[in-house]
């Protein structure tokens, strides 16, 4: 990791192309949250509905037996202004073709006067740092790398090689490493993934994993292994196989889907299969899912069984009409048995959600889009209505307004909750380098609850954002979304 | 009153550019009317006696016209005979043709003027500039003067940049050959017609008689290698005929983004006449290796077509929540356009951003979505460092504290816990550590309640790490 640093640190001087994007971010948050209190039996009165109350009319639970009856009241007001700055930079031209650096890392702090904001801690965090030697049947990675596959986003610092025959479309990955935590750049040893204080590994896993695949016009496939182990005690941490493929046999339809197969629990985890088909005018899908959530062996987690919902979903989009556009989506889900029916307890296990949208573009600067969402589930439910307009007066800036109505239980928690949401945002690329982004979003939160409890939720978030990007060679240095720049340094002419 | 005067206005105007309009269409009228004085003359070279004679002017002077045009017996003309030759793309002159049509058909012959400048039943002095039908018919060809083989063409006519008096204007007028509306001719039927029946010849005469190889370079991206586009002379007057790169049928079809590269690699060739390199690499983020066989822009190349970075079918509105699948299965196919930081930026959001993927105000709505999740949020964020630890700041924990009350819609949850737990335990490790299920959930001590549930392969999960079982069965695992 030194060596890459290293490498990654004087490169730029060498290189004869590098881009390098620097990104700040700062968002302002005022929220207050809820606070576990206590009252001696002895204190709880009686209220007008019968139950248990503080004096001051919280609804307290009394446990049989126990000397205190305990609920929530409203927690401190607390403030949070997580800021970011995150650098991306790509060095290459070192004198040998091929050769490339590659790194994206993020400096964050909580300015706020709690220190409260999740994700600020620790302050640096590096989610890439690899060397890359690129030819057409190879491609080496050495240093901190995120592999990417139907398996999800694992990170590890190791050498990962990729084989390709891109001519008949094969290719064949093997990677080796220490592990990173799910869904983080952080190692699981790190203690900002400990926040409960409860079990940890002492050591980072050894991952190593590798796959197949074929990249064709027809249909694209592909196999996936990934073992993790822990290395004091040469336990599985995990040990899965996925199977990912889309075939387009006519032109228009898609037929997308995979499995995952936990060979450590002996378990089928999530797939899907979904039929799509793709026209000018609309498009229409209609799939089949199954969910199963996925829990590492270090935690006790996987023990509890949880269990698959399986569902299926539908969509379809219409675009045909002059200036609009319709959608609609659709699912309905089941839960496997989970075998916990007791005589007190009836099991809900089935659910449906779906959305409905419209986008009215008028002129090419201006749209407009509403939608309505509802979902009924077990555990939780809502109906919600939201809407945005925006407006571009130039190719440079964008102005939207978004509003937005939710409507809910709270979950497993009494009662309901209206809430409201309004925001305003602008974006602004004065140049190719630089972009500005600005948003306010106040939420209003009305809980309809008969004792004190009923506190709200009420919040105003603030929100900055500053790029800048520049690099070596002339033009364009702001690419289409989604572009990088070439070893070439080559542009649309 | 007002209303009428600007109504005598508009009309006056309208009769002022009408007149203007007529006089100027007079003045470009042919100044002479030929069968007009059929009658005065007998003969062509009484007024044309440079056209066999070059000692003598090809145009009748002034003077000769006065003579009747002098103001009372005719009325005055003011026409002035050319000092230089008309432009033209004919190599004809008539001294020449004369000279070769007395050679091949004998010292005595002659052609009268006729045979070339009047229709065969024409009366005296209905004269034409030259009826190209005749010239065929003399030279022994039936097709249409612009079907002709490539090889008549140059009988008559100049290549386009050799014929340097022609304008632009009538350039832009040359009427376009029948072969030119052939279906594909503008894709690859051009191509095949290029080629020279004359031996030694790189072009077609047919092709060099109307364009130069600027015109050529509008589209080729590939003319210094064309040998037929070399052949062609440097003219810019050939932009005057216009044309313009168009994208063949196959680049219309639904799946050609998810073909291209296969296509290109099997057949660089059709794709380096129209792309450049820079086509390439305006989509892909990485160079693929067919485009390699593709030159660079650069001087003497047609700049080529303009790519533009669309999505491709696979991705429409839905796209956002259903890209899991394509990614997974086909990773490079994303990699052609797509940087991993785009990848990064949703799937390891920073702290302070206020969210791409989610809606806006999804966070209002998250604790449903969590629930009977659509999409895994584990895929993007950590259960800990990012679900706990927002929820232990916001005193959403349990604190090792069952029966607080906090899930007090259902006073009896306690006992239907279970299924929320087996259900959606994503949703419990959110508030939730492990010693607070092994209060009751353990082997060794609690309530000795079983957690395992179905499809629990005891078996496999301590030959795979048997040291989870532990936490509940201390040595003796069963």
């Amino acid at each position: 990791m030194l060596v890459i640093g290293a490498g990654c640190a004087v490169s730029p001087a060498l290189a004869q192309g590098y881009r390098v994007r620097l990104d700040g971010r700062v968002q302002s948050v005022g929220f207050r949250g809820v606070e576990l209190d206590s009252i001696p039996v002895s204190s709880a009165v009686i209220g007008p509905s019968g139950g248990s109350y503080s004096p001051d009319g919280f609804a307290v639970r009394c446990a049989p037996g126990s000397a205190f009856c305990y609920f929530f009241r409203p927690g401190r007001e607390q403030r949070a202004a997580p800021a970011v700055t995150s650098a991306d930079f790509t060095v290459w031209g070192l004198g040998l073709t091929g050769l490339s650096f590659h790194g994206s890392a993020r400096v964050a702090a909580d300015l706020g006067n709690a220190d409260v904001w999740p994700g600020t801690d620790p302050s640096v965090q590096l989610l890439e740092a690899y060397a890359e030697y690129n030819t057409e049947p190879l491609i080496g990675r050495l240093g901190r790398q995120v592999y990417s596959s139907r398996l999800g986003f694992s990170g590890f610092d190791g050498a990962r090689i990729t084989l390709r025959d891109v001519k008949r479309g094969f290719d064949a990955v093997g990677y080796f490493g220490q592990g990173l935590a799910r869904g983080t750049a952080l190692p699981v040893t790190s203690p900002a993934l400990n926040p409960l204080d409860d079990f940890q590994p002492h050591d980072r896993q050894i991952v190593a994993g590798a796959a197949l695949g074929y990249t064709g016009g027809l249909a694209d496939i592909r196999l996936d292994y990934q073992r993790e182990v822990d290395p004091r005690s040469d336990h599985f941490v995990s040990e899965r196989a996925a199977l990912a493929s889309e075939v387009r046999l006519i032109p228009r339809l898609a037929l997308a889907g995979g499995a995952e197969y936990d060979i450590a629990q002996g378990i089928w985890g999530s797939s899907d299969v979904t039929l799509r088909y793709v026209a000018p005018d609309f498009a229409l899908s209609a799939g089949f899912q199954r969910y199963r959530p996925h829990f590492e062996l270090w935690t006790m987690w996987g023990v509890f069984s949880p269990v698959a919902y399986q569902a299926v979903t539908g969509s379809a989009s219409y675009s045909g009409l002059p200036h609009l556009q319709l959608r609609a989506r659709g699912t309905r889900f089941f839960y496997e048995k989970t075998e916990t029916e007791t005589p007190l307890v009836s099991v809900e296990d089935h659910g449906w959600r779906y959305s409905l949208g419209a986008t009215w573009t008028p002129i090419a600067q201006l749209s407009l889009e509403i939608g309505q969402e509802a979902e009924f589930a077990p555990g939780g439910s809502y109906v919600s209505y939201d809407g945005a307009l925006s407006y571009a007066p130039r190719e440079q800036l964008l102005f939207t307004l978004y509003g937005a109505k939710l409507t809910r239980p709270l979950e497993f928690r009494f009662d309901e909750a209206t809430l409201r949401e309004v925001g305003v945002g602008g974006s602004w690329r004065p140049s190719e380098r630089w972009q500005v982004d600005l948003s306010a979003a106040r939420f209003a939160e009305n809980r309809k609850r008969p004792d004190a409890a009923a506190f709200d939720w009420n919040q105003t978030r603030l929100s900055a954002r500053l790029s800048y990007l520049f690099g070596s060679g002339e033009g364009t240095l702001r690419l289409p979304k989604g572009r990088r720049p070439t070893e070439t340094g080559s542009r649309t002419p | 009153m007002k209303r009428a005067q600007r109504l005598v206005g508009a009309v006056g105007i309208l009769l002022l550019a009408g007149s203007a309009g007529q006089l100027l269409g007079r003045r470009t009228r042919d100044g002479f009317d030929h069968a007009k004085h059929s009658k005065l003359f007998p003969s062509c070279q009484s007024c044309h006696a440079g056209i066999r004679d070059a000692s003598q002017p090809i145009f009748p002077s002034t003077a000769s016209c006065a003579e009747c045009h002098d103001g009372q017996v005719e009325k005055r003309v003011d026409w002035e005979a050319p000092v230089t030759p008309p432009p033209t793309n004919l190599r004809f002159t008539h001294a020449r043709h004369d000279t070769q049509v007395r050679s091949r058909l004998g010292a005595d012959s002659t052609l009268a003027c006729v045979a070339c400048h009047s229709e065969k039943a024409a009366g005296w002095m209905e004269v034409k500039r030259t009826l190209s039908r005749q010239c065929l018919d003399c030279h022994g060809h039936a097709e249409t003067h612009l079907a002709v083989a490539d090889s008549a063409c140059a009988s008559c006519h100049l290549t386009l940049a050799q014929a340097s008096t022609l304008t632009r204007e009538t350039i832009a007028g040359f009427p376009e050959p029948e072969s030119h509306q052939a279906p594909g001719f503008a894709l690859s039927g051009h191509g095949r017609q290029v080629s020279s029946t004359i031996p030694g010849q790189a072009v077609a005469a047919s092709c060099a008689t109307c364009h130069a190889r600027d015109f050529c370079i509008t589209c080729h991206v590939d003319a210094p290698e064309q040998r037929s586009i070399q052949a062609l002379g440097e003219d810019p007057r050939s932009l005057a005929i216009a044309t313009e790169l168009k994208a063949p049928p196959s680049h219309a079809a639904a799946n050609f983004l998810n073909r291209h590269g296969a296509q290109a690699r099997g057949g660089a060739q059709e794709c380096r006449t129209c792309h450049t390199r820079e086509s390439c690499s305006t989509c892909h983020t990485q160079e693929p290796a067919a485009a390699r066989g593709l030159a660079m822009a650069g001087a003497g190349r047609g700049k080529g077509a303009e790519v533009t970075r669309g999505r491709p079918a696979s991705h429409g509105t839905d796209f956002r929540d259903s890209h899991a699948a394509l990614a997974q299965a086909s990773p490079r196919s994303c990699a052609a356009c797509h940087a991993r930081t785009e990848c990064l930026d949703c799937h390891r959001p920073t702290a302070a951003s206020t969210g791409s993927y989610h809606p806006a105000g999804f966070l209002t709505r998250h604790p449903v979505a969590a629930y009977a999740r659509e999409t895994s949020c584990a895929d993007c964020h950590s259960s800990t460092a990012f679900c706990a630890a927002c929820h232990q700041q916001s005193g959403l924990t349990a604190q090792k504290l069952l029966g607080s009350g906090y899930h007090d819609s259902k006073q009896s949850f306690a006992f239907g816990h279970g299924q929320a737990a087996r259900q959606n335990l994503e949703s419990c490790v959110g508030c939730h550590v492990e010693r607070d299920c092994l209060t009751c959930h353990s082997a060794r001590g609690g309530r000795n309640f079983n957690p395992h549930g179905p499809g629990f392969d005891a078996d496999r999960m301590k030959r795979k790490n048997s040291e989870t079982c532990t936490v509940c069965h201390g040595a003796s695992i069963p």
